[in-house]
């Protein structure tokens, strides 16, 4: 196989790698994207919960640290960005509340810090009122600082949408390519993947969960990250009236993370006692889900076990408390030159358009001539939703195209259509699909729709339904054909 | 719709097939079944095993053939059908919403609705299921239809969630395949469906069925590679020290089935959080006048024979309201869940004609007697949740104990087992 050379690298396609390449496709540059996934955001993009938080957390966010700066920083292109990319936002506040009267001094502290820097004055109101607005609160609950700014976005959805506009402006993207190792010389890294050789000027080092391991093939690891999860439960739809703004009690334990969020797509969150991790560990335990659980109903006594349809680990990467705090979370290595690690574990999603431009100034600081591309499209066109539209843009849509009036997915309404249009961007899997127009993702969990979406996959790919995947490699859905088995003389034969 | 439609049934499945025969022979002139699959039966073509119509035609018959007498009779009454076409909306006043590939965007009144959308498995999901998510756990009845209908297999070694009915017929259907059931795992002492089948599925076939045990984590990254399984005790919580790891590549889960009233809901229709299917009255009707209900949406039925039934009281009922633009509530009398007694179908009843109750205890035991108010009792060899309890009111009988307001069920154990 001959290498593949590039002028800039980037490792990873999660949010953060989407988004630079994005940024980077402003420019005339060559850029290719490695992804060992066989789609994109599924690291740990895909277990975030998609809170665009606003860095009023005082512990997390002081002024001086460099993650605060990128947060700040990326805070107002968010909105923008989602509607260029027509992916979901919706700002839904939040309220940090409180069980106990003596914790108000706490909130007020944080008010008076959110005034003093300029983010706002954050609002408190004190049971009743707050009933009024989120009737179902606990009445335990004795009141609530409101953050106006607080908004959720789907993390995969952006990554998707960053990745499909930063394709359709020129960057290469080579999905299930595994880097192995990385040589480097004066002028050229020499990236290996389970696809050969990748020659490449620059590398941006955006591996989320493995960001260390990259670095550290390369010696360009100085700093530390350690892996925290948590479980978070879906809850029906039918839920959505619960909460219509983010739910937290300040915690008063440390990891004691209790919230409930409303998802862009009117489902509810909630969760997560976080704990340290093994790294890649994604499981959930009874106990996890029990004490979320238990959690959640302090906050909204109606919700209940019934109305949890599923559930999923939150996973995020955070930087060493003791060694990590000051350095920068988006920096070209002082060990290793033209090599870019993007570190910012927490808040990733969030920080994400601010990380991208961190990273061009950077790459322009070290000389090389970024030019802005004249041709450079900046918008993107999503896939229609036929749940979310009028009647009349119903009708239009499946005259144009008879497959928009065929529902596949009865709990979401989801139609042929839109997952013939998911596969024709990219969606080669079961959980690709999923993951862009929602098929299985509600109260039944794919029991009706299974069959036929792995069905449309095989027939759009042009492959056999025994080799469609669950989320690639192994995870076929119905690796055997019926009577196959017996010709074998059984499962022991 | 071009012209109108005085009964529109939703779902084709058993009960609506009978739902739409019934509103037919009671005078309904266009009787209009919308499917959301591409075909008739719902999800009796995928059930080919027996013990259809034992009650119904006192025959045993599979599921495809219980269907096709049902199919038979609606086509040669003139029954219409849509397929492939979801209802989408329903309204407070009967506004059906429908679309499909071939007739596009609909949006119709019909005289009368009958809800018969059935019910859905209880996913990996709403079970809570700890461990990785890989590939291989899906729910028994689309592990059915894949293997059934679509002619295909999730895996080769299973270890099976619930001791529901689809469960037990998969295990022994997986067997017939060739595959490898390691064990049938249930959380209660007893099974969740029917002894028939946990002897003729399970037993006759040695595959063990764990009792008061669960699967307290799946393993596996990519494809499902084993579970463990615990025992639990009595507030169903696992006991520690008592895990055993079963390798296997798939993991079926038959852990309950729930009413599908997504419509129902959309519609206003009133629904009973122990059942999760309508409140109705002795006519099948809900909360909403002129939308009726029957089989697996408004209780989940262990024979099909009583879904049919249920559908028919429903249709015929459904045809007399589009006929006559209304239909009083049959709901003088509320019929009372008393002891051991978890829920009863219908909600209320008029207390003068003929009625069937339907109910499930909510412990199981031997020598019970289950008592009407005074009216009537019945005395039971054993009594299990997974098995309904049917008693047969006389109109007769109901009018000489002259009810007041409300009726209530028990169920009492003579002790002595």
């Amino acid at each position: 196989m001959p290498a593949v050379e590039t002028e800039i690298l980037i490792i990873g396609a999660g949010i953060l790698g989407a988004a630079t390449a994005r940024e980077l496709s402003r420019y005339k540059a060559d850029v290719t994207v490695v992804e060992k996934n066989v789609d994109v955001g599924w690291g740990i993009t895909k277990a975030n919960v998609g809170v665009v938080c606003q860095g009023r957390d005082t512990l997390e966010f002081r002024p001086e640290y460099h993650r605060t700066r990128l947060l700040w920083k990326a805070l107002p292109l968010m909105e923008p960005l989602c509607k260029e990319l027509e992916v979901p936002f919706k700002r839904v506040g939040a309220y940090l509340m409180i069980r106990d009267q003596v914790l108000k001094e706490k909130l007020d502290k944080l008010a008076k810090r959110t005034e003093s820097l300029g983010l706002g004055a954050d609002k408190y109101y004190p049971y009743p009122e707050l009933k009024e607005k989120e009737p179902f609160i606990s009445p335990e609950i004795k009141g609530g600082l409101h953050d106006p700014e607080i908004a959720v976005v789907h993390p995969v959805y952006l990554t998707q949408a960053l990745m499909e506009n930063a394709t359709r402006n020129g960057v290469k993207l080579m999905l299930e390519t595994e880097v192995t190792g990385i040589r480097a010389d004066h002028t050229t890294f020499t990236v290996l993947t389970n696809r050969g050789e990748i020659k490449a000027r620059y590398v941006i080092n955006a591996a989320g969960e493995w960001v260390d391991k990259i670095a550290a093939m390369v010696g360009a690891d100085d700093f530390v990250l350690f892996p925290i999860k948590g479980y978070v439960g879906v809850l029906d739809r039918n839920c959505a009236q619960l909460a219509g703004s983010l739910l937290a009690v300040l915690p008063e334990e440390p990891g004691d993370m209790n919230i409930v969020v409303p998802t862009v797509e009117g489902n509810l969150l909630f969760g997560i006692q976080l704990q340290i991790n093994r790294r890649h560990d994604r499981s959930t335990t009874g106990h996890m889900a029990r004490l979320a659980l238990r959690n959640a109903r302090k906050l909204i006594p109606e919700i209940s076990e019934k109305d949890v349809i599923n559930s999923f680990c939150g996973y995020l990467m955070f930087r060493n408390f003791e060694i990590g705090w000051h350095e920068c979370e988006v920096a070209m290595s002082e060990r290793v030159p033209r090599f870019i690690n993007m570190t910012i574990g927490y808040p990733g999603v969030s920080a994400s358009p601010g990380a991208a431009l961190e990273v061009v100034e950077i790459l322009q600081r070290d000389g090389l001539g970024l030019e802005p591309d004249p041709g450079f499209d900046p918008k993107r066109e999503d896939i229609p939703d036929f749940s979310l539209l009028s009647e009349r843009e119903r009708k239009a849509l499946i005259k144009r195209d008879p497959r928009y009036g065929h529902v596949v997915c009865r709990c979401e309404t989801v139609t042929e259509g839109e997952i013939v249009e998911a596969i024709r961007r990219g969606a080669t899997t079961l959980d690709g699909v999923k993951f862009r127009v929602r098929p299985g993702t509600g109260r039944c969990q794919g029991g009706f729709c299974g069959p036929r979406v792995t069905r449309i996959i095989a027939r759009e790919l042009g492959i056999p339904e025994t080799e469609v995947t669950k989320s690639g490699g192994a995870s076929t859905q119905v690796p055997l054909r019926t009577k196959q088995l017996l010709e074998k003389g059984g499962a022991d034969g | 719709m071009a012209s109108r439609v005085d009964v529109a049934v939703i779902g084709a499945g058993p009960a609506g097939l009978a739902a739409a025969i019934a509103a037919r022979e009671q005078g309904a002139e266009k009787v209009l079944i919308i499917e959301r699959a591409e075909q008739l039966g719902g999800l009796l073509p995928q059930c080919i095993h027996n013990g259809f119509g034992l009650l119904y035609f006192e025959q045993d018959m599979t599921g495809p053939e219980y269907e096709k007498a049902f199919i038979a009779k609606a086509m040669s009454l003139g029954v219409e059908t849509r397929l492939e076409t979801m209802v989408i909306d329903l309204d407070a006043e009967r506004g059906i919403t429908a679309v499909s590939r071939k007739h596009g965007y609909m949006r119709f009144k019909p005289g009368a609705v009958v809800l018969a959308m059935g019910c859905r498995e209880r996913s990996r999901g709403a079970v809570g299921i700890p461990g990785t998510r890989p590939a291989g756990v899906l729910t028994a009845g689309t592990c059915q239809r894949f293997v059934n209908i679509e002619g295909y297999m999730p895996g080769t070694r299973y270890v099976v969630l619930g001791s529901g009915d689809i469960g037990m017929i998969m295990a022994r259907r997986l067997t017939l395949e060739g595959a490898k059931v390691e064990a049938v795992v249930e959380i209660m002492p007893w099974p969740g469906g029917l002894i028939r089948n946990e002897v003729q599925c399970l037993h006759d076939f040695g595959i063990p069925l764990l009792l008061e045990s669960t699967v307290t984590f799946i393993h596996g990254e990519e494809r499902v590679e084993g579970v463990t399984v615990c025992r639990v005790d009595a507030e169903r919580r696992p006991v520690e020290g008592t895990e055993k790891s079963y390798p296997c590549d798939c993991l079926l889960v038959s852990a309950g089935l729930i009413p599908e009233n997504e419509l129902s809901r959309k519609a206003g229709v009133e629904l009973d959080p122990v059942t999760g299917g309508p409140v109705v009255d002795q006519n099948r009707q809900t909360s909403v006048p002129g939308v009726f209900a029957g089989g697996n949406v408004v209780q989940v039925h262990d024979l099909v024979d009583w879904v049919s039934w249920e559908a028919e009281a429903a249709g015929r009922a459904a045809a007399r309201f589009a006929d006559k633009g209304e239909l009083k509530a049959a709901a003088g009398v509320r019929v009372m869940p008393g002891d051991n007694i978890k829920y009863v179908v219908p909600h209320t009843i008029s207390g003068r004609e003929d009625v069937t109750l339907h109910m499930r205890v909510t412990q199981p035991g031997l020598k019970a007697t289950v008592k009407a108010g005074g009216i009537l009792s019945k005395r039971f060899r054993s009594v299990r949740p997974s098995e309904m309890v049917v008693l047969d009111l006389k109109g007769e009988a109901l009018k000489e104990a002259g009810l007041k307001g409300e009726l209530v069920v028990d169920c009492e154990m003579r002790g002595g087992g």
